[in-house]
């Protein structure tokens, strides 16, 4: 269980922590190549040209595709689609996490235990496969495929928040507030909230983790809308020519950089559970002292 | 025998008695008590004839008007019929005179003997006041202050009067000189059967020598009623102030003041300056003197009003009964102590009061009024101070944010008066207000530090009642009495009523009024806290006393706790006096003289 404990600097840990270092440095490389995609990409990333499967040349620094596109280009395109989903998926879960837990441990009474069954039931629905059936019907673009990982794995995180909550509201901080005559939305904004904050944060980098590996994973199945520039996507398309030496540009570096983004995503998910449970920064500690 | 109507006497436009009703039997003393300045003297010349002003109303002894009789009649009333032992010890006699010669000169000036008889009438009373013989002759100087005061007793005494007035006949004595003197006032009270009146501020004297008492403040008698009664139980504000002000023996509360000085005041009643608990009428309208409930009281709000009434209330948490029909009473300005060991329901009898638990029967009522529904204005007007101070403040917020969060949510006052009002109150709980201390957080403060920032937080709102929850368990011994002087303190500025949950014995009885002893969920014992200190009716109350901290080496015996069966008296499984009957039924709290007991062995001793 995660506890906040009094007045950390949690970027201050995070940052100390050599794992959260590697993590972010990963991940802010991911994000410049996001961003700047559109001025490194050499070639339009979407259009298709008459030199196919090419292997790396000065032209094309890791050749082509089947169908003529530039592997380079495509890579550095496909980074703005994982950290898309990364954040959609991050965002869209921890807000319905949050609303979905704070809100069963505050009511309380028949509405938190409707809300903790429902929650039970959906724990056990496996949330690829149910994906895998809907997109065999429509083939979801980003923002279906971040509304449905999020609506299908957002249980865990609202039984953390819960949790979490339930152990917030009892603080003696929040039952002085009370005694002033403060209502339940002073009390969840000015107290609950802020000290929710940790752990929605590490809600969210989990469901992000989540997000990217299931993005990839299903594209990899070829449960894509194929127009998308996704790392997933490029691999399902890469493993149908194993048998020529084209995986040594298209194969490796897309699976590459798939990891790098969710090592990175891990590491600071890491870092930040260590920075927050005394215990494992103790640990920590001794093991630097050795 | 002697009644006053309506006197009011008048220095000028100054007036300094306010509408004097009183009425004295014969053989009956009566105490007028007061703090210096109030017009007790001024009360006695003028029914003695001798004051400068204007007098007004009437003064009856035993029918006639002293105010309308003629100053040649009056003398011959004045030492015959009323006597008057003056107040200042020094200069009521005269240095060149011996003290034979003074006492014998009333005697003389009304010609009733001769010079001869009445000297030896004279040394007749001097023996009776206990003056040694060799001292007949002697000068006002060559005696002491004891002697001095005999010598005016027996001066008084010449002429044998029905009444005699006597001005602070005790108080610049030594504590057994004293003792004497009220022993001889005694005894010549009770041969004589005189009737006295005393004018005095030493309560010690007027306990010792008067049936009745009453109260003057600032030329007008605010309370007046039997000595024991009043003394036990005063009913108005001034009166409690003056018995909180009074070092003795009897009582177990640090000493308390009144706050703000006397003034004479024409309109409203003249002690609203300086009552915590006075509303808009008393600025207003002088009260008038009313019996209320076998006692006179002059106050709007018929004496000290009750703050918190809890009325049978009870907490089940499950199947668990936490507190059993509790039933207190708190009144304006006092403290009451809720004492017992861990898990007897203090804690939950406080939160059920502010309403972080609720009721599951019972009801409350704040100043009279049932609490139905606790909005921002109940919270305006009761707050509560935490156990552990760390705990209740927010690891977010800085000393000012924290401070001023009660602001924040009640709504109260714009940015700026809010924060003057924080500096305000951080001066007030003795804290600095500068802005390097206003900025640090909780974990930057010491644990006093953080409870009189959570004292600050709760008194911000200027409560009336306060519920202070072992606000001191988590202190030092040093730390611990500052905290507890600051709250005395700040009771006695404002009036707080305190609800003040403590497991320490020695602390309650030092800063509460009264006790309420708790166990399982029950109250056992309540009462005045001198009173359950000095002689504790309920076995368990006598166990917690002898386990109080005393500073002697004796290791007390103390019985250890075994589980109950839940049916009888929820003593009975440690009670050393314990008896069959304890097992099978539950005691009913009832009255025992001054406290109230829930014992079974209680009960043939009171029905007997």
């Amino acid at each position: 269980m995660l506890t906040p404990n009094m007045h950390n600097n949690y970027w201050r840990e995070l940052t100390r922590n050599n794992f959260g270092k590697l993590g972010l440095v990963l991940l802010c490389l991911v994000l410049v190549i996001a961003i700047f995609a559109p001025f490194l990409a050499r070639y339009d990333p979407g259009e298709p040209s008459h030199s196919i499967l090419m292997p790396p040349s000065l032209a094309h620094w890791l050749g082509t595709n089947d169908i003529g596109q530039d592997i380079w280009s495509r890579l550095l395109c496909g980074a703005k689609n994982t950290l898309l989903v990364a954040l959609g998926v991050g965002v869209f879960t921890t807000i319905l996490s949050t609303v979905i837990g704070a809100s069963a441990a505050l009511v309380g009474g028949l509405y938190d235990k409707i809300l903790m069954r429902v929650i039970d039931a959906l724990i056990v629905i496996p949330a690829f496969i149910v994906i895998i059936l809907v997109a065999a019907y429509v083939l979801p673009n980003v923002w279906t495929l971040i509304f449905l990982i999020s609506i299908l794995t957002w249980q865990g995180g609202a039984r953390l928040v819960r949790a979490q909550t339930l152990s917030l509201k009892e603080r003696m901080s929040v039952y002085a507030a009370r005694t002033f005559g403060a209502n339940k939305l002073y009390l969840v904004i000015r107290h609950i909230i802020p000290d929710l904050n940790p752990i929605l944060f590490a809600v969210f980098i989990h469901s992000a983790t989540r997000g990217v590996f299931m993005e990839a994973g299903l594209a990899f199945l070829g449960i894509a809308d194929i127009s998308t520039v996704s790392w997933g996507l490029m691999m399902h398309h890469a493993l149908r020519f194993y048998y020529l030496d084209v995986w040594k540009w298209w194969l490796i570096p897309t699976g590459l950089a798939l990891s790098a983004t969710i090592m990175a995503l891990v590491f600071i998910g890491h870092a930040f559970e260590t920075a927050m449970d005394p215990r494992l920064r103790e640990m920590e500690q001794e093991e630097w002292q050795c | 025998m002697l009644e006053l109507r309506e006197l009011e006497v008048s220095y000028g436009k100054r007036k300094v008695l306010h509408g004097i009703n009183l009425n004295m039997k014969r053989g009956e003393s009566l105490a007028i008590v007061g703090g210096s300045g109030g017009g007790k003297t001024t009360l006695g010349l003028s029914i003695m004839g001798l004051v400068e002003g204007t007098v007004r109303g009437e003064i009856l002894l035993d029918g006639t008007n002293l105010v309308a009789v003629p100053e040649k009649a009056l003398r011959k009333i004045r030492w015959n019929q009323i006597a008057m032992v003056f107040q200042n010890v020094e200069n009521a006699l005269n240095p060149v005179y011996t003290v034979l010669d003074q006492v014998s000169e009333p005697i003389v000036a009304h010609n009733l003997r001769d010079r001869y008889d009445a000297k030896r009438r004279a040394e007749e009373l001097m023996k009776m006041v206990n003056l040694p013989e060799g001292r007949f002759l002697a000068y006002p100087h060559q005696l002491s202050g004891g002697e001095k005061q005999r010598v005016l007793i027996a001066m008084a005494l010449a002429n044998d009067p029905d009444l005699i007035i006597m001005d602070e006949p005790t108080t610049a004595l030594d504590a057994l000189t004293k003792v004497e003197i009220i022993n001889l006032i005694c005894n010549v009270r009770n041969e004589r059967e005189l009737t006295i009146l005393l004018l005095t501020h030493d309560l010690y004297a007027a306990s010792m020598l008067s049936d009745r008492m009453a109260v003057l403040y600032a030329g007008r008698i605010l309370e007046s009623g039997f000595t024991p009664a009043l003394l036990s139980n005063p009913r108005h504000p001034y009166t409690r102030g003056l018995i909180r002000c009074y070092p003795n023996m009897t009582t177990t509360k640090d000493l308390q003041g009144i706050k703000g000085m006397m003034e004479f005041l024409d309109t409203g009643c003249p002690f609203h300056p300086r009552c915590t608990q006075s509303i808009g009428i008393c600025r207003e309208k002088a009260p008038k003197l009313e019996e209320n409930d076998g006692r006179f009281i002059a106050c709007h709000r018929g004496g000290i009003i009750p703050l918190l009434e809890v009325r049978d209330v009870s907490k089940t948490f499950d199947s668990v009964k936490a507190i059993d029909s509790i039933d207190l009473t708190l009144y304006e300005g006092e403290t009451l102590a809720l004492v017992g060991e861990s898990g007897s329901g203090k804690t939950t009898t406080a939160k059920t009061v502010i309403g972080l638990f609720e009721a599951t029967e019972g009801q409350m009522y704040l100043e009279g009024k049932r609490i139905l529904d606790r909005d921002k204005n109940f919270y305006r007007r009761v707050q509560m101070i935490f156990q552990n101070p760390m705990e209740a403040l927010s690891h977010r917020l800085s000393v000012q944010e924290a401070v001023k969060e009660p602001l924040d949510i009640q709504k109260l006052g714009n940015r700026e008066q809010r924060e003057s009002m924080v500096r305000h109150i951080l001066e007030e709980v003795e804290l600095p207000s500068t802005q390097s201390f206003m900025n640090k957080y909780p974990h930057q403060l010491s644990q006093g530090e953080a409870q009189r920032v959570g004292i600050a937080r709760a008194l911000i709102l200027n409560p009336k009642l306060l519920i202070a929850d072992e606000p001191t368990s988590a202190l030092d011994a040093s730390t611990q009495a500052k905290v507890v002087k600051l709250l005395l303190n700040l009771q006695e500025k404002r009036g707080i009523g305190m609800l003040f949950i403590t497991h320490n014995l020695a602390l309650a009885r030092k800063i509460s009024d009264r006790l309420a002893v708790m166990l399982k969920g029950n109250i056992v014992e309540e009462g005045p806290s001198n009173e359950i200190i000095s002689s504790p009716l309920h076995p368990y109350t006598e166990d917690l006393l002898k386990a109080a901290p005393t500073l002697s080496a004796n290791v007390p015996v103390v019985p250890t706790n075994n589980k109950n069966d839940g049916q009888g008296c929820p003593y009975a499984n440690r009670c050393s006096k314990a008896t069959e009957v304890c097992f099978k039924e539950k005691p009913k709290l009832q009255s025992c003289s001054s406290h109230r007991v829930a014992c079974m062995n209680l009960k043939p001793e009171k029905e007997g």
